[in-house]
């Protein structure tokens, strides 16, 4: 069944096309990859999947209910959560604070918004510190932003996604800008999280997309050019023509 | 009770007797009027220009409601903390929808919009002379207002009040998710907060102390001068805060009494006294950005670490 679909999807900013006519499936359940080169619309394509940009044309479908024009803090609330390709967090905050806060807007009520303390809701905190401890983070919790690694920033902008508790995670290269090392580590952590979510994964490093994807779409220039397997893609002339022709000549 | 309550606690009770009861007044005036704006400025990270909308607003209809049918007190007060949230959802609800420069210049501007209201309504405002006639709440309890003793601990009374709602708030979630839009908007939107709204929840409760200061204003001095709904009045608040420190709950009343004190006693002796609050400011904008609150602290740790050096070479 499919929890996420567009319906020929369309984002224009004047003549450009970012991205034009994509209709995909995102089955429930699945790790399913989004390739293509730089500035192929991807990330595009996840702004307007959460609401950040309103579509040209098109519907986006989210579990059977039709979602597009739904506004970007609303989104989070129907379980699509989204983490960030540049770091995008909270600076000033301890990383409890940080993934505190994304727990709290999913939280099951919003009861004493303005009165009661933030740290007598033992619930919000308890799946904020579960967030944190997915990631690894869990014994950095007091430490503000500032003093972590880059790597552990990155590990942090998924626990802030992962603590909306969604149902559908939409992940903007995790892995950007990380050592071979701090790869590895997250690439594990993304593989722990395939089944307890569905997610959607763009990415740039292939090696990772081959490794844990269970189908992957390409896109090129604003439009998906081809979708299936690790293996069909691998094998696919047109794919390997666009985007990895540079790697295969 | 922790050792900041104390200290303005102690504070409280101090000033009256070391400044006229009246300056002394105004300086937790004045204060209410700062947390208010720091909720905007420290908290939610919008720097507002037109504070004294609200300020004015509410000390205008509060002033001719007691002035004209005598209300009750405490009808007064909720008359002003009514008008200064109403006039700050207004106003709130135009500047949220653009942010950096253009937000900052339309505080400016609505601001002025309602003090040229305010200038041109001569035979309600009395304009540039201000409304004066203002009656003072009477006896309440026994206690007379009209003094100044009993309406200085009126006010410090909704001071306190006041300083403890303000810290419940930005203890709240509420005050997390405002620091939350101030460090990373776009963020906060993506986690599932509709900014626009949470700014405009942050303008009403801050206009709302700021009317509530309003009101107290124009029962202290028995006037509305023009002055009040100014973009002078706007400019001193901030002023004030950042002085104080716009990072911190007691920022804007640290802020409040160096404003004030200032300008009560040193303008007696010296008319230039601007210039030496023009100084402090450049102080605090090159050194202490966090204000006297950011300068104590770095004083007490100074402090810590020369008595333990002292120790060690003693030991």
């Amino acid at each position: 069944m499919a929890i996420l679909e567009t319906e020929r999807l369309t984002k224009s900013f004047g003549a450009l096309a970012a991205v034009s006519d994509v209709s995909l499936r995102i089955e429930a359940g699945t790790l399913h990859s989004i390739i293509g080169p730089n500035g192929a619309g991807k990330t595009t394509l996840f702004n307007l999947l959460t609401g950040s940009l309103p579509p040209s044309s098109g519907t986006i479908v989210f579990d059977g209910r039709d979602i597009t024009g739904t506004p970007a803090h609303r989104v989070p609330h129907l379980g699509l959560a989204r983490s960030f390709q540049r770091t995008n967090v909270f600076p000033a905050f301890s990383l409890l604070d940080n993934v505190w806060v994304a727990a709290f807007a999913c939280g099951p009520s919003w009861r004493g918004l303005a009165w009661r303390r933030a740290d007598r809701y033992p619930e919000v905190r308890a799946r904020a510190l579960a967030a944190l401890s997915d990631v690894g983070l869990a014994d950095k919790a007091g430490q503000p932003v500032r003093e972590i690694s880059h790597g552990e920033q990155r590990q942090l902008e998924l626990a802030i996604a992962l603590a909306a508790a969604p149902r559908v995670l939409l992940l903007d290269e995790p892995a950007a800008g990380l050592s071979p090392e701090e790869t590895r580590k997250l690439v594990a952590l993304v593989r722990g999280l395939k089944g307890r979510y569905t997610i959607v994964l763009i990415e740039h490093k292939m090696d990772i997309i081959m490794s844990v994807s269970d189908r992957i779409s390409v896109m090129h220039f604003g439009s998906l050019i081809a979708e299936g397997t690790p293996v069909e893609i691998q094998r696919n002339p047109e794919v390997r023509r666009a985007y990895l022709g540079g790697v295969a000549a | 009770m922790n050792r900041k309550t104390l200290a303005i606690l102690a504070a409280v009770v101090v000033l009256p007797l070391v400044l006229r009861p009246a300056i002394a007044a105004e300086i937790w005036i004045f204060a209410i009027f700062g947390l208010g704006l720091n909720l905007l400025l420290g908290y939610t990270g919008l720097l507002s220009f037109g504070q004294s909308t609200f300020f004015g607003s509410a000390a205008y209809v509060a002033g001719w409601l007691l002035k004209h049918y005598g209300i009750n007190v405490f009808l007064a007060l909720g008359t002003g903390v009514f008008v200064g949230a109403a006039s700050a959802a207004l106003v709130g609800y135009l500047c949220v929808q653009r942010s950096g420069l253009y937000f900052i210049m339309l505080t400016f501007a609505l601001n002025q919009l309602f003090y040229f209201v305010a200038y041109q309504w001569t035979s309600v405002t009395g304009g540039e002379d201000g409304m004066p006639g203002i009656p003072r709440p009477g006896a309440f309890l026994g206690i007379d207002f009209r003094d100044p003793l009993p309406y200085y601990i009126f006010v410090s009374a909704l001071f306190l009040v006041s300083l403890w709602i303000m810290k419940r708030i930005v203890e709240s979630p509420l005050g997390r998710i405002l620091q939350a839009i101030r460090e990373n908007e776009l963020r906060a939107e993506a986690v599932g907060y509709n900014v626009a709204r949470f700014k405009l929840l942050a303008f009403v409760i801050g206009g709302a102390f700021s009317g509530l200061a309003g009101v107290l204003y124009a029962m202290l001095f028995g006037i509305v001068p023009l002055e009040a709904i100014s973009f002078v009045t706007s400019g001193n608040v901030v002023f004030a805060t950042l002085i104080g420190g716009s990072g911190s709950l007691y920022g804007p009343i640290i802020g409040s009494f160096v404003f004030i004190w200032l300008s009560e006693s040193v303008s007696t002796l010296w008319a230039r006294w601007p210039l030496l609050l023009g100084v402090a400011f450049v102080i605090v904008v090159l050194f202490f950005r966090g204000g006297v609150v950011e300068a104590w602290a770095r004083f007490c740790a100074w402090w810590q670490e020369r008595k333990w050096r002292s120790s060690r070479q003693n030991g």
